[in-house]
C-alpha cells in the first residue's frame, strides 16, 4: 500500500494517473472496510461535522442566496414580460434541488475544506506525524480519513438542503421585486417540483462528498517534499476534487434526472 | 522462537528510492539486551534502516526479521499489530502539533491499553520525568524549544513499555547536560529493564559510552562493526577519518 512505499517522483502522467486511481481506490476499500470494522473514532468524527458541516453552512448558504437572486434576475426578467411569471419559482427550485445546491455545495467545501485537509495530511505526512501514527501502532485511515469521510457524509445532505432553502429565499427576494408575490412563487414550485428532484440533488451531494474527502485525503498523505509539496498537494487536491465533482454530476444527472 | 533467536535481524536489506539505492545489502544481527550503536555520516542511511527495521518503510528486497518474524512481505495491516513491540524515537520528534505534551505521551496508552486515566497520568508523569521535564505537560509542542520536543519524543516511545527501541539520534540538538541525562537513561533502562536499544548517532563519544557494539555505515552500507574498543582500533579509514573528526570537535 501507498503508505509505506514512497511513489516515484516523476514517473510517466499515464503511470501517475493509473497510481492516483488506484491509490484513491485503496483507499475507499480502507475507508469501507474501516467503517463496516465498527472502530470509529467518535471525538475526531464529531470535530470533523463541525469543521466540514457547520462551519461551512454560512458560506453555502450564502453563495446559494446569490445564486438563487441571479437566475430569477435572468428568469423573471425573460418571464414576466411573455407572461410566465407563474414559472419563476418552479425553475428555480428545479435548477437549485437539481444542480445548483449540490454544485455549490460540492465547490464551496472543495475550498474550505478540501484545502484544509489536504494541507493537515501533508504537513502531517512531511513533519514525520503519519509515520508516528504508525509507529504507535494506529492506522492513519481509520484515525484521520474515516472521520473525515463520515463526517462528510452526514453533513453534506443538510448543506444541500441549506443551500436549496437559501437559494429558494434569494429568488424569491428577487421575484417579489418583479412583483412576484409568495402564493404565486410556492405554488410555482409545487406545480414543477416533485420529491425526488430533492432527493436526487441530496444523493449527489454524497457522491461529492467522497469525492472530495478521499481525494484531499489521498493527496495528503501522498505529500513528499517541504512546504513546496504541501503546497502542490493543495492545489491538486482542490483541482482534482472540483473537475471530478463536475464530470460526476453530468453523470449523475443523466442517470438521475435524465428520465424525468 | 528459541532464546537464541535475535531481536531484529536483517538479511541482504535494500531500500531504493527514486532509482537511488539507499541501502545496498545490510547484514544486522541486535541480540535481545544489547546497545547497539550506529553511526555514519549524514545521508548515509541511517535513519532509513531504523525505518526498516520497525516496519515503516517496506524494504525493496531482503528480509527483516522482528522478534522471529519477517516483516518485509508483510502488509502495512499485518505489519501493525508488530509495531507495538518496538518504539521508536524520531529524529525530528515528530510530536503530534495539534496535541498537548501529555496527550502526546499518553496517546498510545490511551488505545492500546487498558488503563484506569490515574494510571495514565502517573505513566505520562514518570515518563516525563524520566527525560528531566516536569511541568510542562499542557503546552502544545510549539511551545517547547527542540530539545524539549526531543524529550517528549522519547517519553512518548517509551510510555508504551516496549522491549525494543530504536533511538534515532536522541540526544542531537540537547545541551550536554540533558545529552549525557538520555545517555544514562538509555543505560539505566538497559540494565534495569534489559531493555534492546539500536541508537543511531553522529556523537561517536556518547556511542562509546552507551553502547555494547557499534556498526559503521557509510553510503548505505556497513563497512565496520564490534566493541567500542574494537572500533576505536578499527583501521578502515573511513572509520578512522570519523572518529578523528569526532574527536577534533569534542576538543
Ligand atoms: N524519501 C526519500 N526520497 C528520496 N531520497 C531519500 C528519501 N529519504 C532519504 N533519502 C536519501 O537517502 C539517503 C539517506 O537518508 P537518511 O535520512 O537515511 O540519512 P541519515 O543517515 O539518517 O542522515 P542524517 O544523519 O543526516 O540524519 C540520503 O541521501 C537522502 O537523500
Ligand atoms: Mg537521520
Amino acid at each position: 500500500m501507498w503508505l509505506d512505499e514512497e511513489s516515484p517522483r516523476r514517473s510517466h502522467p499515464l503511470y501517475a494517473t493509473l497510481e492516483f486511481v488506484g491509490a484513491l481506490g485503496v483507499l475507499l476499500v480502507a475507508s469501507l472496510r474501516g467503517v463496516l470494522g465498527g472502530r470509529i473514532e467518535g471525538r475526531e468524527t464529531v470535530h470533523q461535522m463541525a469543521f466540514i458541516g457547520a462551519a461551512s453552512a454560512p458560506i453555502v448558504a450564502l453563495t446559494s442566496a446569490f445564486t438563487g437572486a441571479v437566475v430569477t434576475l435572468y428568469s423573471a426578467s425573460l418571464l414576466v414580460d411573455a407572461g410566465g411569471s407563474g414559472f419563476v419559482g418552479g425553475a428555480l427550485a428545479l435548477a437549485m434541488t437539481r444542480e445548483l445546491a449540490p454544485i455549490l455545495t460540492g465547490i464551496m467545501v472543495t475550498a474550505r475544506c478540501g484545502s484544509a485537509i489536504a494541507a493537515q495530511l501533508g504537513t502531517m505526512k512531511i513533519t514525520e506525524q503519519i509515520d508516528a501514527l504508525r509507529a504507535l501502532a494506529v492506522s492513519p485511515v481509520q484515525y484521520l480519513v474515516i472521520p473525515r469521510v463520515l463526517a462528510a457524509l452526514i453533513m453534506f445532505p443538510m448543506l444541500g438542503m441549506i443551500a436549496n432553502f437559501a437559494g429558494l429565499v434569494g429568488g424569491f427576494v428577487i421575484a417579489n421585486a418583479f412583483g412576484i408575490g409568495a402564493n404565486s412563487f410556492l405554488q410555482s414550485i409545487r406545480l414543477l417540483t416533485e420529491p425526488f428532484d430533492v432527493i436526487g440533488g441530496l444523493i449527489k451531494t454524497l457522491v461529492f462528498a467522497l469525492i472530495i474527502t478521499l481525494v484531499s485525503a489521498q493527496q495528503g498523505l501522498s505529500t513528499r517534499g517541504g512546504a513546496a509539496g504541501v503546497g502542490h498537494a493543495t492545489t491538486r487536491a482542490v483541482v482534482i476534487s472540483m473537475v471530478l465533482i463536475f464530470a460526476a454530476n453530468y453523470f449523475l444527472a443523466d442517470l438521475l434526472f435524465a428520465e424525468r | 522462537m528459541s532464546h537464541t533467536a535475535p531481536a531484529l535481524e536483517t538479511r541482504q536489506l535494500v531500500y531504493a528510492v527514486d532509482g537511488k539505492v539507499i541501502l545496498k545489502g545490510i547484514d544486522l544481527r541486535v541480540d535481545y539486551g544489547e546497545v547497539l550503536g550506529i553511526m555514519g555520516a549524514s545521508g548515509s542511511g541511517k535513519t532509513t534502516l531504523l525505518k526498516c527495521l520497525c516496519g515503516l518503510l517496506k524494504p525493496t528486497s531482503g528480509e527483516v526479521w522482528v522478534e522471529g518474524v519477517n516483516i518485509a512481505p508483510l502488509s502495512e495491516r499485518e505489519r501493525m499489530p508488530l509495531r507495538l513491540r518496538l518504539g521508536i524515537v524520531f529524529q525530528y520528534a515528530a510530536l503530534f502539533d495539534y496535541l498537548t505534551v501529555y496527550q502526546n505521551v499518553a496517546f498510545g496508552l490511551e488505545r492500546h491499553r487498558r488503563l484506569s486515566k490515574a494510571q495514565i497520568r502517573e505513566i505520562v508523569r514518570e515518563r516525563l520525568a524520566w527525560v528531566g521535564l516536569e511541568g510542562v505537560e499542557n503546552l502544545y509542542p510549539s511551545q517547547l524549544s527542540g530539545g524539549m520536543r526531543k524529550r517528549v519524543g522519547l517519553a512518548r516511545a517509551l510510555a508504551m513499555d516496549p522491549h525494543i527501541v530504536l533511538f534515532d539520534e536522541p540526544s542531537s540538538g540537547l545541551d550536554p547536560v540533558n545529552a549525557y541525562q538520555v545517555d544514562r537513561l538509555i543505560t539505566r533502562l538497559n540494565r534495569e529493564l534489559n531493555l534492546t536499544a539500536v541508537v543511531v548517532s553522529h556523537d561517536v563519544v556518547s556511542l562509546m559510552r552507551t553502547c555494547s557494539r557499534i556498526v559503521m555505515i557509510d553510503d548505505g552500507q556497513i563497512i565496520a562493526e564490534g566493541t567500542p574498543a574494537a572500533i576505536r582500533a578499527s583501521e578502515h579509514p573511513k572509520v578512522q577519518a570519523f572518529l578523528q573528526m569526532a574527536s577534533a570537535e569534542a576538543l
